[in-house]
């Protein structure tokens, strides 16, 4: 790995676990009552995330190319039906458990330690669905298959 | 810990903070950022493929990341599991949350990512797949923490 994706992937990594611990989102209440249409916070902080990313993802593609991977390729994947039945159990666990991959540490740093049963049976889960992929003689997603990243 | 970052701080901050940050990892290494995908590259070793070498990198920042906010905000006290540990015993909590994580990590292996990696990094990218994960899961979960509060009569 290059020293810039090195540092890249540190500094963003940083920044972004930073701020979705000091956003709340690491606090059942914040998600459980924004789930319950109560609390606007997350929708909000969703929304206008989603405004600047847009704004910067427009100029990016008139730029056309990244800082250390060659020309930029966003994704761009057909939706299937997995999408529904992946996104619908995803929901269930998100609904039950007012937490997602990410929120979950910054639950638990910010002691709420049974954030790292769900962590375990985080694992568990991208386990056993690599385990049903692997029995139906395909290979396993990876999350990395939009495409290849230059090195 | 320090108290230096009083509580939450407001959207505005930290909406636009994240999208910058999904906008940066496209325009430095042309990533999409992902934190189930972070997670799924530490299963990599066991399943006998080899994860992009970035992912690890980007997991252990993160943890960083969420301790230092810990650290530089209000102190940090153990707590239970907000409403769920007033209404479960800590012997079904325990069982309930090992299941909320399975549905959390099987659900996004199954639809290719979470709610950074679909939810912000795709659907900002304008993916079809993003686009349908999102709106599903978001839709499942409002309609889940609406159902169980019913069904317990406002306690959940």
């Amino acid at each position: 790995m290059s020293r810039g994706f090195r540092w890249s992937a540190l500094a963003v990594g940083a920044v972004f676990g930073f701020l979705l611990t000091v956003s709340g989102l690491g606090d059942y209440h914040t998600i459980h009552d924004g789930l319950l249409l109560r609390n606007p916070y997350i929708f909000l902080m969703m929304a206008s995330a989603m405004a600047v990313a847009f704004v910067g993802l427009a100029l990016l593609r008139r730029r056309g190319r990244t800082r250390f991977a060659g020309r930029l390729a966003l994704p761009h994947v057909r939706a299937e039906r997995r999408h529904v039945y992946g996104g619908a159990l995803f929901g269930l666990g998100f609904g039950v458990g007012a937490t997602c991959p990410g929120m979950t540490v910054a639950m638990t740093t910010t002691g709420g330690l049974y954030g790292l049963v769900v962590l375990v049976g985080l694992l568990g889960g991208l386990w056993l669905r690599g385990a049903a992929e692997r029995r139906q003689s395909r290979p396993v997603s990876t999350e990395s298959e939009i495409r290849e990243p230059a090195r | 810990m320090l108290g230096w970052i009083g509580g939450q701080l407001p959207w505005w901050i930290t909406g636009p903070g994240v999208g910058l940050c999904v906008v940066a990892l496209y325009g430095l290494i042309n990533a999409r950022l992902g934190v189930s995908g972070a997670w799924l590259a530490t299963l990599a070793p066991a399943e006998g493929w080899r994860p992009e070498p970035w992912r690890r990198t980007f997991l252990l920042a993160l943890v960083g990341g969420a301790a230092l906010a810990a650290v530089l905000g209000p102190p940090v006290a153990l707590h239970g599991y907000g409403r769920l540990s007033e209404v479960l015993p800590p012997a079904a909590l325990v069982p309930v949350l090992l299941l909320v994580g399975v549905a959390l990590g099987y659900g996004a292996r199954w639809a290719g990512g979470c709610t950074s990696g679909h939810g912000m990094s795709g659907c900002a990218a304008g993916s079809p797949d993003s686009v349908v994960t999102t709106a599903t899961f978001f839709t499942v979960a409002v309609a889940v923490t609406l159902v169980l509060h019913a069904l317990t009569g406002g306690r959940l």
